[in-house]
């Protein structure tokens, strides 16, 4: 990550503070090279993070200008910002999945409404992992965690013919994208699309947490094995499997939907009809 | 200058554009739903944003956001609304943002009667979030005309300051109509005693200094000053630290900044202070309207009354309490809130009762009452307003 | 106390109970006066009355509270029980469609015919708030100026200008 991170990066949040093997190394270096593959300067863009693992860990990394908004409520932050900042701005936000799927969501579904040119990177440990490992919103059927001591029960947003991303899409979101972190540049060119669609975009990403996740559903803090199921289970879309075999939770990846620049983008739209009005009234 | 008839709700609106106020994100509640209204109005007129938030938490948020990108913000409800505001009033404190937040007070606990006025929320703007470490700047109107004025002075100490500003409003002031004079040029502006100061932009390296100070230019994001700001406990360049040290900085500047500049925040109004006052009545809001009444006819009967009206209740204006009296505090709410301040920065000697209502205003008549049974020494008789009536 | 003009106009939800506060609180205005107009309302839809608490002075106004009201215009009988007894030196305008007059009461009351004056003079009941600021009108002329209330009323009402003016004369003449 050197070039990147010299180019991009503060020296003092290097190396960061994750656990050793943790997978957000793996996203937050994707993203980064998504930014510079597109060409674009520290000053282009504006950093936002959530709470938790991915707010923590990926919080005042870039060299330009960082916010950490309360829990959930940084898609709320960030519209306020965005009507604010030049549209030229990007905005990217890396969040977790407690953050984007439970907490938050009411405002990340409404952001997917107004389409509010934001780029949200959901890294997806499975669970509450910087509490010290409780089930999430995406926490596999079945699987251990402190707080399902007997199996994961509630139903979650990614089985049971249930996808977050279908709910997303319903809701007006205008670019969605799956990965794993295990994933290589085809990950990286979903965010660079993610980033130039000038409207809601949000590419979720699994990854492994091998401290706290790992150890519960897995029985093992060896990264290996953590890798190796993730691996099993990043599965692309057009993929065929036999579902049946596999009997467990797999992550359909690539790009989920591809509606860039179809619908107007919120702040926008927004001061085209504010000076309208302001026309009209001179 | 505009002469008219206008509500409360209007004044804070005309306030708030004249403050320069470009963003509001609000959520319809009565008795707030008024000024959001108003806004959707007149906004795009002067090229300024009006959103509906999909709940509170939310319209504060935008707020704040739009703050952080650089424009002045303000958002309106009510204690319902008030209190999920929580999350990021606290964001914005800890951040040192500026944001102006309207609080119509109604009747409650919950939604208790949407359309009445009440003071409930005396305390939680003192503590509008958690955590602690932390001081408030709360202001409350009494009057159509002084909702207008109040509201360009909570955007200008926002600013000051960077922090949110509560205007602690109640029913009868936002809805109520009264006779009100709006500044129609920059002369009359100042005439007016109005001061308006334009957002700056904090180019760091230190967005946190360890001051108290005030007049730092908050942070800005999208002007590449490598800002960093959070819910986080900061370093002085806005880094995420768990070192305790830079916990006590942080908290001595959110409450230092405050406190040491309290002159500057502090306004009251008196009546017949100076004259030996035996009872001094102490209110805020619309009740301090009737309490004036009172105090003034107290006077004409010759009987030794004064007031004090508050017009910024946090930071507390203790040293505003100099009289050795009988204190009596006039509120809406039954519960008494005011009061316990009254009591603690009252001279030692002296005495404090209270007098609350709830819905609706005291009136002259009752007040008189009261007056004359402390000044006669006798009991307060059992009153609707004292619970063992009920 | 400086001298404040008190009015406190009250009835039910619908009858123009805030419109007719608000023309007067207006047309002081117009007039230089300081005035404060406070209503309570929410209440008509659990049977209970609107009120206007209209406050009118040379000098800038304390209490907003209308306590011991110069003129106490009841339009029902809600809002005529329970107001009543604050008028000690003032008159109370009520019309007798709704209100059945309390006989024992020590004060001057005005019957004024107004929802049925408007149904048979104007051909619609909608008119009889007009009837009523024509009354008012009147009896405060020392305070304000008939052509003054006539302006204020008309920006405070949106339609029918021609109708609401006749309706106000008819008010004005009957007292």
């Amino acid at each position: 990550m050197d070039y990147l991170a010299t180019k991009y990066l503060r020296p003092r949040k290097i190396p960061s503070t994750a656990c050793s093997g943790c997978g957000l190394g793996q996203i937050h270096k994707k993203v980064v090279k998504a930014i510079d593959e597109l060409g674009l300067d520290v000053g282009d863009v504006v950093w936002g993070t959530g709470i938790g693992c991915a707010g923590r860990q990926t919080f005042a990394t870039w060299k330009g200008d960082n916010f950490a908004g309360t829990h959930g409520r940084v898609y709320a932050l960030a519209t306020g910002l965005r009507i604010a900042l030049p549209p030229n701005k990007k905005i990217i936000l890396t969040v977790g999945d407690g953050d984007a799927f439970g907490i938050g969501f009411n405002h990340l579904l409404n952001c997917a409404r107004r389409n509010v040119d934001l780029t949200v990177i959901v890294c997806d440990n499975l669970g509450y992992m910087s509490t010290g490992g409780q089930y999430g919103w995406t926490t596999p059927e079945g699987y251990r965690t402190d707080s399902s001591p007997y199996g994961m029960w509630e139903p979650n947003w990614m089985q049971g013919g249930r996808d977050v991303l279908n709910i997303l899409r319903e809701a007006g979101a205008t670019f969605l994208a799956r990965h794993t972190s295990i994933e290589g540049q085809e990950a990286v060119e979903s965010i660079k699309k993610a980033i130039l669609n000038k409207g809601f975009s949000l590419v979720h990403m699994p990854y492994p947490c091998v401290t706290n996740f790992a150890e519960r559903a897995l029985g093992s803090r060896r990264p290996a094995v953590m890798y190796k199921w993730f691996k099993e289970r990043t599965v692309k879309l057009n993929e065929r499997v036999d579902e049946k075999a596999l009997g467990d939770i797999y992550f359909r990846t690539g790009i989920y939907y591809d509606a860039s620049n179809s619908r107007p983008e919120f702040a926008e739209a927004l001061r085209n009809r504010v000076a309208e009005i302001q026309r009209r009234f001179r | 200058m505009k002469r008219t008839l206008d509500t409360g709700n209007a004044a804070i609106t005309e306030g708030a554009i004249i403050a320069g106020c470009r963003l509001f994100a609000g959520y319809p509640i009565t008795p707030a739903t008024e000024i959001a209204e108003n806004m959707s109005r007149r906004l795009p007129q002067v090229g300024g944003y009006y959103l509906q938030a999909e709940d509170e938490l939310a319209a504060l948020h935008i707020c704040v956001g739009a703050s952080l990108g650089g424009l002045k913000a303000m958002t309106a409800t009510s204690g319902p609304g008030y209190i999920l505001y929580a999350d990021p009033y606290g964001w914005a404190i800890g951040s040192e943002i500026p944001v102006v937040i309207v609080n119509a007070q109604r009747v409650g606990p919950v939604s208790g009667i949407t359309g009445a006025p009440g003071q409930g929320e005396f305390y939680l703007s003192r503590y509008p979030t958690q955590g602690g470490n932390f001081e408030t700047i709360v202001l409350a109107p009494n009057s159509v005309q002084e909702a207008f004025t109040l509201t360009v002075e909570a955007f200008y100490l926002a600013e000051r300051f960077r922090t949110p500003v509560t205007l602690l409003a109640d029913q009868l002031v936002t809805d109520g109509w009264e006779t009100l004079i709006i500044p129609e040029t920059e002369e009359e502006i100042q005439a007016m005693g109005l001061k308006v100061i334009p957002r700056r932009i904090n180019e760091g390296p230190e967005f946190y200094p360890a001051t108290d100070e005030i007049d730092i230019p908050p942070v800005v994001l999208g002007h590449n000053t490598g800002a960093a700001c959070s819910d986080w406990t900061p370093t002085a360049e806005g880094y995420d630290t768990e070192e305790v040290e830079w916990q006590h900085k942080h908290a001595y500047r959110l409450i230092y900044k405050i406190r040491n500049h309290k002159d500057l925040i502090t306004r009251y109004e008196s009546y017949f202070l100076e004259d030996d006052p035996e009872v001094i009545l102490v209110s805020y809001g619309s009740p301090s309207r009737v309490v004036k009444s009172a105090v003034k006819a107290a006077r004409e009967k010759g009987l030794k009354v004064g007031g004090l009206r508050l017009i910024s209740l946090w930071p507390f204006p203790d040293e505003i309490f100099t009289k050795t009296a009988k204190y009596l505090s006039v509120e809406l709410n039954y519960d008494g809130q005011l009061v316990r301040e009254v009591q603690r920065a009252m001279p030692k000697g002296s005495e404090v009762h209270f007098m609350g209502k709830c819905g609706e205003l005291p009136t002259v008549a009752e007040l008189m009452e009261l007056i004359e049974a402390l000044i006669k020494g006798q009991p307060l008789k059992a009153k609707p307003w004292e619970m063992e009536a009920w | 106390m400086a001298k404040r003009t008190e009015v406190l106009v009250s009835g039910f939800g619908g009858q123009g109970v805030v419109r007719i506060g608000q023309a007067l609180s207006l047309a002081a205005v117009y007039q230089g006066l300081y005035t404060t107009m406070l209503i309570s309302h929410g209440t008509e839809t659990r049977g209970g009355y609107v009120r206007s608490q209209v406050v009118m002075s040379e000098e800038p106004i304390d209490s907003p509270v209308v306590e011991n009201p110069d003129y106490f215009c009841a339009l029902s009988k809600a809002a005529y029980n329970r107001f009543k007894h604050l008028v000690s030196h003032g008159v109370i305008i009520y019309d007798p469609g709704y209100v059945e007059p309390d006989p024992n009461l020590n004060v001057k009351q005005i019957p004024l015919n107004a929802r049925d004056l408007a149904e048979k003079e104007l051909g619609r009941e909608l008119f009889a708030n007009a009837i009523v600021m024509g009354a008012l009108s009147k009896l405060m002329s020392g305070l304000l100026d008939k052509d003054i209330v006539i302006k204020a009323m008309l920006e405070r009402i949106p339609r029918f200008h021609e109708e609401n003016k006749k309706a106000f004369e008819l008010g004005y003449s009957l007292l």
